[in-house]
């Protein structure tokens, strides 16, 4: 409970003394109770010592002195009762004075964290996130683009030579370059890495001279082209 | 008022302590006229009798009646410790600390020959009360002094009945430390404690 800097409570107040007295009322009817037990106790032994003797009459009025010592321990125990009840309760509001205080500095506590962050503040800062926020995306944007212009460059690039090489396959032997061809032969090699079912049909073969793969291939389509003519 | 044990009933309470073998010796019931010897004598004497207090709950002890326990008398060997070698056992247990002379209630004309006997010290009580008010949550609660010593919550603790001087010393102890104040009463009597919480 964190109220012990905020509060003087080192002190003996009224409230203290109130509560010492009432406690030291309730130690005294206690003793006083305790009194009486040992007068009840005493009585009736000497009311039973003098049946012994046959005293009848010294024995009734031992007991009727035992009987109303009786009667002011019953009263007692409901003084006592009082007692303790009214010491508990002011103990009690003490404690809900407590939490009434403590509610008291949560609540003022949060009100100046709402004051901190008044609605104007929010507002202006998600305005100037939400800036950041555009700016930013623009800029990606703009990265966007112009990375995808160069990309769509290359790839307009690449469909072309696709398209020329087709042209060229196309056309009979003796008029295709030889130059190109060459070119041609050396830019193939990513195919027939794709796809490798080669090593089965001649794995030595395969795995001795990988690099002859392109070239191979790159004859086979030339003698399909040159069988082509031919069919025609 | 703290109530004496008489005679009889510690000894009737005190068949159930059990002597140590030395209580048995003859010589331990005659002061040594070998000053080492008298001075281990002594400290047989001093952890005796603090054991004996601490077993019968026992806060002070009474020259004048105390004399007659069989804890300086035993009657199996027919030995008893003199009065005045019982009184210099006593003095070096004060010089030590384990005890402390009072002055006699009035009537008493001699001096020393009552003493409080501190099987626990003040300081060792505080730290039991300041443990039992923590853990019973008592803190910034008023408590009277006689509730402490002989209420319901104290029943089963081991200052219960604790001799007023005794519980007055360990509170200042709790007070010098700034756990406790004292309260008066009405009457303008020291009669009730507060406790905080420490710091």
């Amino acid at each position: 409970m964190g109220n012990y800097s905020s509060r003087p409570n080192r002190k003996i107040t009224k409230q203290d003394t109130a509560i010492l007295d009432m406690k030291i009322q309730r130690d005294k009817l206690q003793q006083y109770q305790r009194r009486i037990q040992v007068i009840l106790d005493r009585e009736r032994a000497i009311a039973q010592q003098c049946l012994e003797k046959g005293d009848k009459e010294r024995a009734r009025l031992a007991l009727r002195k035992r009987k109303y010592q009786a009667q002011l321990l019953v009263k007692t125990d409901s003084q006592l009762e009082t007692l303790e009840r009214l010491t508990q309760s002011i103990e009690f509001a003490l404690v809900e004075k407590d939490v009434l205080f403590g509610l008291q500095q949560g609540s003022q506590v949060l009100r100046e964290i709402n004051r901190e962050m008044s609605m104007d503040k929010v507002e202006r800062l998600l305005d100037e996130s939400a800036d950041g926020i555009a700016y930013q995306n623009e800029i990606s944007q703009m990265l966007a683009s112009s990375i995808t212009n160069s990309e769509e460059a290359e790839i307009e690039e690449e469909l072309e030579a696709m398209r020329r090489e087709e042209v060229f396959l196309q056309l009979p032997i003796h008029m295709i370059d030889a130059n190109y061809l060459l070119q041609l032969v050396k830019n193939i090699p990513t195919v027939p890495e794709t796809e490798l079912p080669q090593p089965q049909r001649g794995t030595a073969e395969g795995e001795a001279e990988p690099e002859e793969e392109p070239a191979r291939q790159a004859s086979k389509s030339r003698n399909r082209t040159e069988a082509e003519p031919l069919m025609a | 008022m703290s109530t004496l044990p008489s005679p009889t009933s510690t000894s009737s309470r005190s068949t159930s302590f059990p002597f140590p073998s030395i209580y048995s010796f003859p010589p331990f019931f005659t002061r040594q006229p070998n000053s080492q010897t008298w001075t281990s004598q002594l400290s047989l004497w001093n952890s005796l009798i603090l054991a004996y207090c601490r077993y019968n709950r026992i806060w002070r002890i009474d020259l004048n009646t105390a004399i007659e326990w069989d804890l300086f008398n035993n009657r199996d060997i027919n030995r008893s410790l003199k009065l005045e070698t019982c009184k210099e056992v006593l003095d070096s247990m004060v010089k030590k600390g384990d005890a402390e002379w009072v002055s006699g209630s009035g009537s008493h004309v001699s001096k020393n020959t009552s003493a409080i006997i501190y099987w626990r010290r003040p300081e060792e009580w505080a730290n039991i009360i300041a443990d039992w008010i923590d853990s019973t949550g008592q803190k910034n609660t008023i408590l009277t002094l006689y509730e402490i010593a002989e209420g319901d919550l104290s029943l089963s603790q081991d200052f219960r009945g604790i001799d007023p001087t005794i519980l007055r010393k360990a509170l200042d102890v709790l007070i010098r430390r700034g756990q406790a104040q004292i309260m008066k009463s009405a009457d303008g009597e020291e009669a009730g404690v507060k406790f905080f919480g420490s710091q």
